[in-house]
């Protein structure tokens, strides 16, 4: 379907996103604060809680601390700005620039915030692993044969919110202020992803719900793998559900991408 | 021969959502939306044949950037029909994109943070531009423009003039036959709007670019352009030759007389009173004389003033291509 050449322009783009954030990385310094205060919060919380219970849906207190830990470590190198990003381009009529290019805007998106996300992987995610580590009593990787599964899976949580922001982002074309909609997303992904409480504290009417969604592979996911709580079936089916799902959330951005720039409107200049 | 942009019946309609005013209004707009329609542009139809330079003008808001849009492939046409280096711009985008060169004068296709030179690589990559055309290209660019003081410089640090440059090399590095240009010289200098020009210039005679330009300066359109098209309310007014304009529609010449004597004034006076032509002081040694150019020739005038007086100098001037459009719009909207 692509040939090298398109390959290597792609790659090209996830060098500017790393060269590009460079420009910013005074921010991260402040970021592994940021980081390590929100999971101390949350260490908190779970030590008040578990005060009177020493296990919660096969949780104990050491499990649910390397829980929130790791989930923040790995959502520094998830998350991404395409959605604010493509709304901003929308809001100053910049997404002309866009257009003028003759490269695919979804893969361009994704490809920048890849860029960006391995910068964070050494500014931010490594850096927070290492405080937290010191810090709080974190538990290793409950099997390390499970290690590279439990990347390639962090790996594809970032296409799946990639893609996702990309599909919201796009809502901007057509809807001109989604501002809103950027924050309930925001905070939909934060509770849906388990990256707050984990999937299985949920109700079972929720849980159910949720096995039809993807966001539960963003966090939960990868997370349950590192704490070796997914036997060997369940891990290749958590990684197959991923991949199943960044196909789906591909093509519905490729699609809505396509509808939505036939509708565009530019006034002015 | 083939040509390089067709256009016909070209519109685009955009619907447009109508705010009420105060607070009860503002209730309202939450759950009934009233709508309405604006002809951006209205049904025009041109060609442009390859290695042509066309200036299109038109006041804000006439539809020039509406037209360019849709013949860059970012809108999509209401009606009509458009060709261009031969595709469909909006359907194939992304082929048709790769040989087109594109500049917004008001925005930059360069990324932002990282330096110039850096953009430039990534679009050579985006548009298959070998290494070495690259090299060559740069420097072909970089004799004309001087580049090379500001390439290692990010975008957000460069002057106006600089990223313009910059930009325009960005839209030429993959030497695309048919170029774009939306107010390439809007806030530039004297020095770095002649620049711009020759630089142009001499893209058009080395490559036989085909360029199509926007543009409210019209001193850009009488150094770089023979044809004009002028626009106003989605409509082409005016599409033809630039010195056929200027004969066709410059209604009014007027001669100036440097005189010798302030009393030379008052002569001149007499001699064209109950004329048609106006005669005017502009101070207390110089008169101009303004007529319609089909009721009398500037041969006749003058002759006419030297059978009398005697004058220090002579100029005749044509009515400004600004004044010519001025007065199209004018007639069009007579409230202006």
């Amino acid at each position: 379907m692509f040939r090298v050449s398109e390959v290597l322009t792609y790659l090209e783009f996830a060098r500017v996103g790393f060269v590009n954030i460079l420009a910013y990385r005074l921010r991260y310094y402040t970021g592994v604060l940021t980081y390590s205060i929100n999971v101390a919060v949350y260490y908190f919380i779970w030590k008040a809680i578990y005060a009177h219970s020493s296990e919660i849906e096969g949780f104990d207190l050491s499990d649910m601390i390397t829980y929130v830990a790791m989930g923040w470590v790995v959502r520094s190198f998830y998350f991404n700005n395409i959605d604010h990003d493509l709304a901003v381009q929308v809001m100053e009529g910049k997404i002309a620039m866009d257009l003028i290019k003759p490269v695919n805007a979804q893969l361009m998106y994704v490809s920048e915030a890849m860029g960006e996300s391995c910068f964070r992987l050494f500014m931010l995610s490594l850096p927070t692993l290492v405080v937290l580590s010191l810090v709080f009593p974190l538990k290793g990787p409950a099997d390390w044969r499970l290690l590279p599964a439990f990347f390639a899976s962090v790996v594809l949580a970032f296409f799946l919110v990639a893609l996702v922001n990309f599909l919201v982002g796009t809502c901007a074309i057509r809807l001109k202020s989604v501002l809103g909609l950027l924050r309930a997303k925001h905070f939909l992904i934060e509770i849906l992803s388990g990256l707050l409480i984990p999937i299985s504290f949920f109700p079972g009417w929720a849980q159910r719900l949720m096995d039809f969604l993807p966001f539960q592979f963003i966090a939960y996911g990868p997370l349950l793998i590192y704490l070796g709580k997914r036997d060997a079936a369940g891990v290749a089916r958590t990684l197959a559900l991923q991949l199943l799902w960044v196909g789906i959330l591909f093509l519905l951005g490729h699609l809505w991408w396509r509808s939505s720039i036939r509708k565009l409107a530019v006034h002015g200049g | 021969m083939a040509m390089m942009v067709q256009v016909q019946d070209l519109a685009k309609e955009f619907r447009t959502f109508r705010r009420r005013e105060g607070v009860w209004g503002a209730f309202q707009n939450l759950f009934v939306r009233e709508y309405q329609t604006v002809k951006a542009v209205d049904g025009i139809s041109f060609d442009i044949a390859p290695g042509e330079m066309v200036g299109y003008i038109g006041p804000n808001g006439a539809g020039k950037s509406t037209t360019v849009k849709m013949l860059t492939g970012i809108l999509v046409p209401t009606r009509g029909v458009v060709y261009a280096n031969g595709f469909v711009p909006y359907r194939d985008r992304l082929r048709y994109t790769k040989t087109i060169g594109v500049v917004f004068g008001q925005r930059t296709q360069l990324w932002w943070d990282i330096a110039v030179i850096e953009s430039l690589k990534l679009l050579r990559k985006i548009y298959d531009v070998s290494w070495r055309d690259f090299q060559e290209r740069l420097e072909h660019f970089d004799q004309l423009l001087r580049l090379k003081d500001y390439l290692n410089t990010p975008v957000r640090k460069l002057s106006l003039g600089e990223r313009m440059r910059c930009d325009l090399v960005a839209a030429l590095l993959h030497r695309p036959k048919l170029l774009f240009l939306d107010e390439p010289t809007i806030g530039l200098d004297i020095v770095a709007k002649k620049n711009i020009r020759e630089f142009l210039k001499e893209i058009n005679r080395r490559d036989q670019t085909t360029v199509l330009l926007t543009t409210h300066d019209l001193s850009d359109i009488e150094e770089l352009c023979q044809r004009i098209m002028v626009i106003d309310h989605g409509r082409l007014l005016y599409d033809g030759r630039l010195q056929a304009f200027k004969e066709q529609l410059g209604r009014w010449k007027q001669v100036k007389f440097f005189l010798k004597d302030r009393g030379d004034f008052a002569e001149l006076e007499s001699l064209f009173a109950g004329d048609t032509l106006q005669c005017e002081r502009l101070d207390d040694l110089t008169a101009r004389i303004l007529f319609l150019r089909d009721q009398v020739s500037s041969a006749e005038v003058i002759k006419k003033v030297l059978s009398r007086l005697e004058v220090r100098d002579i100029a005749i001037e044509e009515e400004s291509i600004e004044e010519i459009v001025k007065n199209i719009y004018q007639k069009r909207n007579p409230k202006l």
